[in-house]
């Protein structure tokens, strides 16, 4: 039936004007941030806790560092735009790095795949239906040079994102490919994720275990600390947690927590604070609450500062700079209306910048359907781009220091968080509380929460519970696939590799190592060895496990190919 | 799916047919008659396993310890049923079964078959379905038949009429003051088990136990409660357990006790079944007919009392056949 | 006494997808809604599931994605539900999903796809209606 007045084939329903009206005088339904933290309609010096702001804030770049880091933030440099890239094999994601670079990026950012964070070869029975999909796996020494190819290791800073047990693996993957090609590894820039602690929240148990967990993170980070003064050795992953429904304070209280298990090994080892606190960083979540984001980041900058100088008593001033990464919230996006995400991430770059970050990964809207697409990919690039060149915020450092609103929320995430941490210690530490899984509860209990919260409508999101439409049919951009091929070819050259490389001198590297493990030394150098000499990672890892009394094969699905 | 005839229903749980014993066991916790059809072919099949009852508070390790079990008894060839139960909510009527997850890597192991049942809103431990399920799966063939109650720690002491053998698992500084622990559920354990041995107060928990059970006295020819400590975890402990549980078998077999725990678990089940079944002939009796209802209304206004209604509703169908007075 | 009849489902992960914030909440959510949910957690193959359903006689089988596994494993899902004669059972699945896969998968024999973001209530009103109780 044809619309009388337009003449084409639309026929509107009535507008809903009594709809509209209400519309028209509506309100925010809640005066609480995202985290629940109530807020008045307008703040004013009153609400500062005390008169004596400055000295408590200090000024960028000084104690307790509440205002940045450096005193003159982004006017120094920019903050590093670091893309997470990690598709297919390591020649898919070589070439996604190449493309990303092209555009603009400034900081190289790789990110394994499930089946490497297990520590499985990508012939593993259990990992060949999986390789590639999330991220890129890394079985042996020529999957790393595939992944690093063309490209100059001295000129890059490189992001390197494994988080588990594996992490110990991937250093040794990428120093020996380094050393291979003739690098000085002193003069490597880069981090290494290595968190394994955060990593059994994550599902990754088998691989986890805490004690490995504690030993292999904390083999890299003395490792790093004795051989490569230009790398860091972790990014204690605090936005891994957030993803799991947690509030804002929590965030912080939970990522200190493991953080200090880290710094308590490194320090029984010997190792001096100043001596490897510089180097320690920090990846951290950005979420849509943006005033609540700046304050938490704010808050957990003079909570790091006061934690490292009066607790453990560091007394170089970079030990006690909070340094972090930022990756906007994955879990606030939607599938529904996909392209709302542009924005949703947009305001988290923005957050993330006024909060004084020192590298930043905006998540591509497609996030909640596929790995990135090439497009989706460069829009989170120029998301970044835009902010850093043309709104003019990064002029400034801390631009909303002194907003009486903004100081005020940044106290009382800071006292919340403090309270959390207290909460931990009483319960005997974070060990307990991750022994006898009061952590996980907490993460049931939010996220339960969280999803009451929007079945109740107590939080509104744009497209699943306000403001819906039919359901897409399609994705804006495409759909990214990951080539099945990629998955066989790697597949099967892990397969050849195993077959054709030379056995005896494989068999001695792999007995260092065995005999390394076992008698409580540092892992990593004979990690790097028996890599040069061809041993994958579901190998390495094997003989480690072993050596700590656990399955060769955390699927127990493989025995040791070596005994 | 296609209704299966009761007899061939039957026929397939004999054979062991997974699939079968599952539908029989749905049929029963749905309260279904031709399920009672099937019982009867099956009973006679029944009463020859090893019944091995598990209970304790939560979190105390039970999934863990019966998955190594399972292997274990796997090891030696014996064939294992196990039933594992856990609390239904009483506002929704749901439950959350996560009690498979711990045994999950023997689920295709054709000589395992486990299955979560729901407490529906029965006390003691127990579903109303659990002593029929444990007879189906010896029907199919089980050797070994463990059970796992729910676990608060309470009250579940009604697994000692269903399970010969009953291990209680303690684990130490969960909140269990074992002075307080309820004095039913020290009475029913065989053995004592003090699982994440490894955790501090584990030697506390230890003696406290033995101290509790030192008070009381056992006549000579009685057995003597052990008390063992493990790691389910790490498989600490397993061999131990296994050989207490297999020693208890031993003890209960012999002679006069095996005929009374026979009779026992026997009479449990009647009059479980009588009052199923008493239920559901009232039930069935004043379908429809809105009684139920108007009785309700009664003892609500003051105008009767439950006892009196129910005296003249069995009055009735003693004298008349049925429930409803006025037929 | 009233015929009990419950709906019974299975939820679980599968391969190793370790993101279980989706599946456990919505366990925790039809347990709500008056379901028996057995839930299996991670690292389950297409057998265990399958085996799971039997012994249990679900009445659903809900998988949740978040690793782009869903076309490999959905196959071998179904195929093994056909194999084993559970063409009975509502196959649900969810997670991270594109739509342009849903069709794909419906023709494989899954039921409904619910993608990450939906609200609860119209999971279990799918579930109520089309489960064979």
């Amino acid at each position: 039936m044809k619309n009388q007045d337009t003449g084409n084939d639309k026929v509107r329903p009535p507008v809903n004007w009594d709809s509209y009206l209400k519309s028209y005088y509506e309100k925010p339904s809640s005066g609480r941030t995202w985290s629940g933290f109530e807020v008045k309609e307008a703040y004013s010096s009153r609400d500062l806790k005390d008169s004596n702001l400055e000295s408590r804030l200090g000024t960028p770049g000084n104690y307790p560092f509440t205002r940045g880091i450096h005193k003159d933030m982004f006017r120094g440099r920019y903050w590093t735009r670091r893309e997470v890239i990690g598709m297919g094999s390591p020649a898919d994601t070589n070439e996604r790095v190449k493309y990303l670079t092209d555009h603009g990026g400034t900081g190289l950012n790789t990110i394994a795949d499930i089946t490497y964070e297990m520590g499985l070869d990508a012939d593993h029975p259990w990992a060949v239906n999986e390789v590639g999909l999330t991220g890129v796996n890394i079985s042996h020494i020529k999957d790393m040079e595939a992944l690093t190819k063309d490209i100059p290791l001295d000129k890059v800073s490189w992001s390197l994102i494994t988080a588990s047990t594996v992490a110990s693996v991937t250093m040794a993957q990428y120093v020996a490919v380094a050393q291979n090609r003739g690098y000085d590894i002193a003069q490597l820039r880069g981090s290494i994720q290595n968190d394994p602690v955060h990593f059994r929240y994550c599902g990754f148990r088998p691989a986890c275990p805490l004690d490995l967990s504690i030993r292999l993170g904390c083999d890299v980070m003395e490792y790093c600390t004795k051989h490569m003064p230009k790398w860091y050795y972790t990014t204690v992953n605090m936005y891994d947690l957030r993803e799991q429904g947690i509030t804002a304070p929590q965030e912080v209280a939970f990522g200190f927590g493991i953080a200090k298990i880290y710094i308590d090994e490194l320090i029984r080892r010997g190792l001096s604070i100043d001596e490897f606190a510089p180097r320690f960083t920090f990846y951290v979540s950005c979420h849509i609450d943006l005033f609540e984001e700046v304050a938490k980041i704010r808050a957990a900058r003079r909570i790091w500062a006061r934690m490292l100088k009066e607790h453990y008593g560091a007394k170089n001033e970079r030990s006690m700079q909070f340094r972090f990464a930022v990756h906007t919230a994955g879990c606030s996006l939607v599938p529904q209306q996909p392209l709302n995400n542009i924005v949703r991430i947009s305001y988290q770059a923005l957050a993330a910048v006024l909060a004084g970050v020192q590298s930043l990964h905006c998540c591509s809207y497609d996030e909640p359907i596929c790995l990135p697409t090439e497009k989706g990919h460069l829009q989170a690039l120029r998301t970044q781009q835009i902010l850093a060149y043309e709104t003019g915020v990064c002029n400034v450092a801390d631009p909303l220091g002194g907003s009486y609103y903004v100081e005020s929320l940044t106290d009382r995430i800071e006292e919340e968080a403090l309270k959390i941490m207290g909460q931990i210690e009483d319960i005997g530490g974070m060990t307990e509380a991750i022994r006898t899984q009061w952590l996980d509860r907490v993460f049931e209990k939010e996220a339960l929460q969280r999803q009451n919260e929007l079945d109740e409508r107590e939080k509104l999101l744009i497209g699943v519970n306000i403001f819906t439409t039919e359901p897409e049919k399609e994705t804006p951009l495409g759909v990214q696939r990951i080539p099945s091929a990629s998955a066989k070819h790697q597949i099967e050259e892990t397969r050849n590799l195993k077959g054709t490389r030379e056995a005896e001198k494989l068999k001695d590297r792999i007995k260092k190592l065995r005999e390394d493990a076992e008698q409580g030394q540092n892992v990593i150098p004979a990690m790097i060895e028996a890599t040069k000499a061809f041993a994958t990672t579901g190998e390495l890892m094997g003989i480690v496990r072993e050596a700590m009394g656990y399955p060769y094969d955390p699927m127990e699905a493989l025995t040791n190919p070596f005994v | 799916m296609a209704k299966i005839p009761e007899n061939e229903l039957a026929r397939q749980v004999m054979k062991g047919d997974r699939g079968a014993g599952a539908r029989l066991i749905t049929l029963l916790e749905e309260g279904n008659e031709s399920a009672r059809e099937v019982m009867k072919s099956l009973y006679p099949h029944t009463g020859k396993s090893m019944i091995v009852g598990i209970t304790g508070g939560t979190g105390t390790g039970k999934s863990t310890l019966i998955d190594l079990l399972i292997h274990d008894f796997r090891q030696s060839g014996k064939r294992v049923g196990v039933v594992v139960v856990d609390p239904s909510s009483p506002f929704s009527g749901g439950a959350f079964l996560g009690d498979r997850l711990r045994m999950q890597r023997h689920a295709c192991d054709e000589g395992v078959f486990i299955r979560s049942m729901a407490s529906r809103g029965y006390l003691g431990g127990l579903a109303r379905t659990t002593a029929e399920t444990i007879r189906v799966m010896e029907a199919m063939g089980a050797d070994v038949v463990l059970l796992e109650t729910i676990g608060s720690g309470q009250d579940e002491v009604e697994v000692i009429r269903v399970a010969q053998t009953c291990i209680l698992v303690i684990a130490p500084n969960m909140g269990d003051d074992i002075q307080a622990l309820k004095a039913g559920l020290m009475e029913i354990g065989h053995i004592y088990v003090i699982n994440k041995s490894d955790l501090e107060g584990s030697i506390q928990a230890l003696r406290e136990v033995e101290a509790v059970l030192s008070m009381k006295t056992y006549p000579d020819k009685a057995w003597k409660p052990r008390v063992l400590s493990t790691v389910a975890t790490e498989g600490k402990g397993i061999r131990e357990l296994v050989s207490a549980i297999q020693e208890h078998n031993v003890f209960i077999n012999q002679g006069a006790r095996a005929d009374r725990f026979r009779f026992e678990r026997v009479e449990y089940e009647l009059s479980l079944v009588f009052k199923n079944e008493l239920e559901r002939l009232v039930h069935e009796g004043l379908k429809g007919t809105g009684k139920k209802k108007k009785y309700i209304r009664k003892i609500c206004d003051g105008q009767s009392d439950p006892y009196t209604i129910i005296a003249e509703v069995l009055k009735n169908f003693l004298k008349k056949g049925s429930f409803d007075p006025e037929k | 006494m009233k015929s009990d009849k419950k709906i019974k489902v299975i939820i679980s992960k599968v391969g190793l997808d370790g993101h279980d914030r989706g599946a456990k909440v919505i366990a925790s959510l039809l347990k709500e809604a008056g379901m028996e949910v057995v839930y299996l957690g991670m690292y389950q193959m297409p057998e265990h599931i399958i085996q799971a359903a039997i012994d249990e006689d679900a009445d659903v089988i809900g998988v949740s994605y978040l690793s782009g596994e869903h076309l490999t494993f959905t196959q071998k899902i179904t195929e093994e539900m056909q194999k084993k004669g559970l063409e009975h059972v509502l196959f649900i699945a969810g997670g991270v999903i594109p739509p342009e896969d849903i069709p794909t998968l419906k023709d494989m024999g899954v039921a409904e796809v619910f993608m990450a973001g939906t609200l609860t209530q119209p999971i279990v009103d799918y579930i109520q209606q089309q489960a064979r109780k």
